[in-house]
């Protein structure tokens, strides 16, 4: 249970919330570098923290990510043409660079300088591992580049996708980090799907579905360990690491690429669910990109030509009733995201969490749900930076080991949590 | 048409969701193992909980005796209580540690909630200024008996996590 207030305070994030200027202290996803993929190439609608903006690559390559509307007369710039270095509203002419500054007014003559006093709102816009980042705070506090590990990667060793998720960002994000449903929701999936079948650690999972939990904090957030049963006494370790905002690492399994998300309000009714895949130490198979390409493993299919996941409301998720009853699937919605996406949109746009009834196993969310509060009030009251900013915060790992019984997983696994530049995440 | 899901999650049709008590309440006990603990335990119990008793190991237990299952646990104003009868009217125990202190009392604890089927919480007051040796002693002797174990850098989270278990 979460008092109204406090979940206002967290799941809200329009400009002027305290949820939203707790988001605009990162770098955050904004699009994938093959949406703007050349020079002059079109423009793109981009909603972000419930603001309707455009992003574009200009002539030199420059990105901007200005507010979509011209400050003339209001009209999207989406239809504008990108060209000259700048972007120009097709209506009356008037023209925008990459920092929304706008540089040419052709009906004002050019020395009354009219054009200098316009500029729309713009953010800075950064291509990092096939991500392009804004940071939509204040300047003086804009932190370091992302230091996330899959961001850093040759091209060739990352997958990353990204879906619309129409549900509020929290529920999202709590559903990533909260191990237990694994043994049940996605019991399907282990043994079938290609980017998790064949891991010994899958049987783990399967046969022992009551995980016994430790939640530790860490600078950035923090590590949840669900501990299962394994041979002779010894126990099966998965860390997740949750970092703030909203960043979380699924614990690896054999052999397989490392898999990750962030979640990233559009606007307080829906989300961007970024998606990555990775390994450190050698480029991903040919058949590896080719599932993930296929919606396999935590992507999606997509609806032609957009980002809308083919299984949707609209069409009930193409819930299969028999594949459910033949346990095929658990839920009867095929593919781990959407399994996932599903339920958490079943919730509403906005969960109420006053009527929930949480247990003692579920203290990773509570934990996360008590740092973003405690972050966003010292952000609010005191202008404290939150945790997550720190570049050091984002080299995390998540890990997958066999610990013995009298081994703490956060000093046994201390190595294995921390990015070591080519070397392959602990896994089982 | 809309599809039955699309009409199911609009902001419009969650007015129409049950508004009645979806729980009854849940006993929960909260059981301080330290001195350090039991200050937490103390300030706590001063705010205003339904559903949840506040305990400690420490007060009634008489000094240098062996132990006894008998005048061994307390509630905060001194009042002896059987660990046994306390647990037998639990949902959940919560154990309240201090990262470096002695958390021996557990494994009583968490033998009679194992016995008796009753989940058990503890929870690890760690500032970042004790060392990770210190919270390991504790932790080791914690891990044994409980079924989630959280380590938290301040006591506040307690209260929060109090307040989401419906306390």
């Amino acid at each position: 249970m979460l008092k109204k207030e406090q979940s206002d305070l967290i799941t809200l994030t329009a400009p002027g919330t305290p949820g939203g200027r707790l988001f605009r202290s990162y770098w955050m996803p904004a699009l994938l570098s093959s949406e703007l993929p050349e020079n002059d190439c079109p423009p793109v609608r981009v909603k972000l923290l419930s603001e309707r903006l455009l992003a574009f690559r200009d002539s030199k390559g420059r990105l901007g990510l200005i507010d979509e509307f011209c400050a003339h007369r209001g009209v999207s710039l989406w239809f504008g043409r990108n060209e000259e270095g700048g972007l120009r509203c097709p209506y009356h002419g008037w023209k925008y660079d990459h920092t929304g500054q706008c540089v040419e007014v052709p009906s004002e003559p050019v020395e009354s300088g009219f054009c200098n006093k316009i500029k729309l709102k713009s953010y800075p816009l950064i291509e990092l591992g096939g991500v392009l980042w804004t940071y939509m705070g204040p300047a003086e506090k804009r932190p370091a580049e992302p230091g996330w590990e899959f961001a850093h990667v040759p091209p060739a060793h990352s997958f990353v996708s990204k879906r619309i998720q129409e549900s509020n960002w929290l529920q999202a994000m709590e559903g990533g980090i909260d191990s237990s449903h694994v043994s049940f929701l996605h019991r399907g999936d282990l043994n079938s799907d290609p980017l998790f079948r064949g891991a010994k650690a899958n049987q783990y999972n399967l046969k022992d579905s009551r995980p016994v939990f430790e939640v530790v904090e860490s600078p950035g957030g923090l590590y949840i360990g669900a501990r299962r049963n394994a041979e002779n006494g010894s126990y099966y370790w998965r860390i997740t690491p949750w970092v703030m905002p909203s960043f979380t690492m699924i614990a690896p399994r054999g052999n397989h690429p490392v898999h990750g998300h962030f979640w990233i309000p559009i606007d307080d009714e829906n989300c961007w669910t970024w998606s990555f895949d990775y390994r450190p130490d050698r480029a991903l198979t040919k058949e590896e990109r080719q599932a993930m390409e296929d919606g396999k493993g935590i992507h999606v299919k997509y609806e032609p030509n957009t980002f809308r996941p083919l299984a949707n409301k609209d069409n009930d998720y193409l819930i299969d009733r028999a594949g459910q009853k033949a346990g095929k699937t658990y839920s009867g919605v095929e593919g781990i995201a959407m399994q996932d996406a599903s339920l958490q949109e079943s919730m509403g746009p906005i969960v109420d969490r006053t009527k929930e009834n949480l247990v003692s196993t579920d203290n990773g969310i509570i934990m996360a749900r008590h740092r973003l509060v405690r972050a966003t009030k010292a952000l609010m009251d005191k202008d404290v930076v939150p945790p997550g900013v720190d570049t050091a915060h984002q080299t995390v790992r998540s890990a997958a080991i066999v610990l013995p019984p009298d081994q703490p997983f956060i000093e046994a696994a201390k190595e294995a949590l921390t990015v070591r530049a080519g070397t392959s995440h602990a896994s089982v | 048409m809309q599809s039955e899901s699309t009409r199911a999650t609009s902001a419009a049709e969650a007015r129409f969701r049950i508004d009645a008590p979806n729980s009854r309440p849940r006993a929960i006990k909260v059981i301080a193992l330290d001195p350090a603990s039991e200050a937490i335990v103390k300030n706590l119990a001063q705010e205003k909980w339904a559903h949840a008793t506040f305990l400690t190991t420490l007060s009634a237990r008489p000094r240098g005796e062996p132990f006894s299952m008998s005048g061994w646990l307390a509630d905060l104003a001194g009042h002896i209580k059987d660990l046994v009868d306390e647990i037998d009217n639990a949902d959940l125990v919560v154990m309240i540690a201090s990262a470096g202190e002695n958390a021996e009392a557990a494994t009583i604890i968490g033998e009679a909630c194992s016995l008796k089927r009753v989940m058990t919480t503890a929870l690890v007051v760690a500032p970042t200024t004790v060392s990770d040796a210190a919270l390991a002693r504790t932790l080791s002797t914690l891990r044994p008996w409980a079924l989630m174990l959280v380590v938290a850098n301040d006591e506040d989270y307690i209260a929060d996590m109090l307040v989401a278990l419906r306390a």
